[in-house]
């Protein structure tokens, strides 16, 4: 108990000696941690949008000619060949003509002289989780498009495209800046210590002389780096949850945030990169240690 | 009194806590300080150590607390051959032994209470039993009313009994002093020699290396001369 107070008040004695460049090094935490938990927030929102289309996801085939049941069986079996289908419904041309004037409400009347069988007949496949991701739905267009009697195959293409693609580019961002996190959180902590650490040479000296045990000249600088991580990390992911807060605030009345709910950073998640903050800097009070001790 | 008692019997009946056999001490490249000196203290003796500018006084205490190890010969604190000490054991060692330094080594801007302090926080003594033994020493060398300030505004005489202050701090095993009275006008050297005269009588030895034929003048202390690194 008396050892964990002395480490204490002298890590006290260390900060109020040095106050400037920690607190700068708490900034440099802070943002590290702000600007990789914020693409990463990005991120899981889009994975989480992605797999909510995912289950929406369905691929109309339309086909030549309409089926009769023993034909809408074969077709099923083959369409299963390729791969598991959560459910298929056949949609007949009347079907699909009562479906549209639904749509145009007030303005049917222009359907009126129309004959339902302008439409065709076509199939809505609903397919299995598996086979949800973009690859495998491009494969499985393209084999539904080559069975015999299909016309045509949608499944929204375009843009399925270009949000697989934006998932991606922000894994690579997220990527990224969770290494530059890890970097200069280390680099900035280690570095920032071992200065002080310079500027209390002849401290460190004296104490030595006196008969201080490593662990009496380690600790504080041990609680250093951790403090550093977790108030570094905290305040990182509490500037994080205002920021959420006020984008939800201001834009969830704009269109596209509406398509999804906007939703905050799991808590294991931010409990994950609370501990790893804490941990890095830990570590980089380490290194800063181990090549003072060297010297 | 006590150590006239340890003088009149050897080191057999009790056991030394200091024994240096054969030591000598070569600054590289080729500066002989100590050559062949063997001295030994038994356990609550206080001894003088004299000797000119230069004789090696100031190496041979640095010898006693592994500041500096020997280039031939052997030391022994308390039992403890120093050269073959593990880096923890040295430490813990260290922190029975005092030492008021000849240059000081005070932490200029820490306050004269808190360098005081230092020995006793090393050893996570209680903050109730370092307030009471700081303010006691401080009143004891005349440094109370300069107890909160920064230990780099104090004269040479104030810092050499803030010095000799923090080695007696833990009432040490082992008090090793420096020229402690170099700065010290006559009180106050009287000041400093009644509490190492305490010390002793409480059980430390006490190794005092100085210039001042006042102070070991009259006593009767054995006195080692060093001259040119050679004991006589
Ligand atoms: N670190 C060192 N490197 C090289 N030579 C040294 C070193 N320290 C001391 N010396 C030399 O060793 C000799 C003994 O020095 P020491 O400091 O032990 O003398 P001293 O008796 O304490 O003198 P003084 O009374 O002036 O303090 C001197 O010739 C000195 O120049
Ligand atoms: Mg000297």
């Amino acid at each position: 108990m008396r050892f964990f107070l002395f480490i204490f008040t002298q890590t006290l004695r260390n900060i109020r000696h040095s106050w400037g460049v920690q607190l700068m090094t708490l900034f440099t935490v802070i943002l590290s941690v702000l600007i990789f938990s914020f693409f990463y927030l990005i991120y899981s929102n889009m994975l989480q949008a992605g797999e909510k289309f995912g289950e929406e996801l369905r691929l109309t085939v339309y086909l030549q000619s309409p089926l009769n049941p023993a034909d809408q069986k074969e077709f099923k079996e083959k369409v299963a060949a390729f791969g598991k289908v959560d459910k298929i419904n056949f949609i007949t041309s009347e079907q699909a003509f009562q479906r549209l004037a639904k749509q145009l409400g007030n303005d049917r009347d222009v359907l009126a002289d129309l004959d339902p069988a302008f439409l065709p007949f076509s199939a809505e496949i609903y397919p299995h989780k598996d086979i949800s991701n973009l690859t495998r739905i491009k494969e499985f267009a393209d084999y539904l498009k080559n069975l015999p009697g299909v016309q045509k195959v949608q499944y929204g293409q375009a843009w399925v495209e270009r949000f697989s693609h934006f998932v991606k580019l922000l894994r690579f961002i997220v990527i990224i800046s969770g290494t530059l996190l890890i970097l200069t959180t280390m680099f900035m902590v280690s570095s920032t210590l071992r200065l002080t650490l310079y500027a209390r040479q002849d401290e460190l000296k004296v104490l030595r002389y006196l008969g201080a045990t490593n662990s009496y000249i380690k600790g504080p600088v041990l609680i250093e780096g951790f403090a550093l991580g977790l108030f570094g990390s905290s305040l990182g992911l509490g500037a994080l949850f205002f920021l959420f807060q006020w984008i939800k605030n201001h834009f969830s009345s704009a269109g596209f945030l509406n398509l999804f709910e906007l939703r905050f950073l799991p808590m294991t998640n931010s409990a994950i990169i609370l501990l790893g903050s804490i941990m890095l800097c830990t570590l980089g009070s380490l290194l800063s240690i181990r090549r003072l001790l060297k010297r | 009194m006590l150590e006239t008692l340890n003088e009149s019997h050897s080191a057999s009946d009790h056991p030394a806590l200091v024994e240096i056999v054969k030591v000598t001490k070569i600054y590289p490249p080729d500066v002989v300080a100590l050559r062949n000196v063997s001295l030994s203290a038994a356990k609550g003796e206080l001894i003088f150590l004299t000797g000119p500018s230069g004789a090696g006084k100031t190496t041979l205490l640095k010898l006693l607390c592994r500041q500096e190890i020997p280039t031939k010969g052997l030391i022994e604190v308390d039992g403890n051959d120093l050269t073959t000490l593990s880096d923890n054991a040295i430490q813990n060692l260290r922190q029975r032994i005092g030492v008021a330094y000849q240059d000081f080594k005070l932490l200029p801007r820490l306050s004269v209470f808190q360098n005081i302090a230092m020995p006793m926080e090393v050893q996570f003594r209680s903050p109730r039993d370092i307030r009471n033994r700081v303010t006691e020493l401080m009143e004891k060398l005349g440094i109370r009313e300069k107890q909160h300030k920064p230990a780099g505004k104090l004269s040479r005489g104030e810092q050499q009994r803030v010095a000799i202050a923090r080695a007696a701090a833990n009432s040490p095993l082992l008090l090793l002093a420096d020229e402690p009275t170099g700065n010290l006008d006559a009180a106050t050297t009287g000041l400093v020699m009644a509490l190492f005269q305490e010390l002793n009588e409480n059980g430390s030895t006490i190794i005092i290396a100085t210039h001042d034929e006042s102070i070991y003048q009259g006593t009767n202390h054995r006195k080692f001369e060093l001259q040119q690194g050679e004991l006589f």
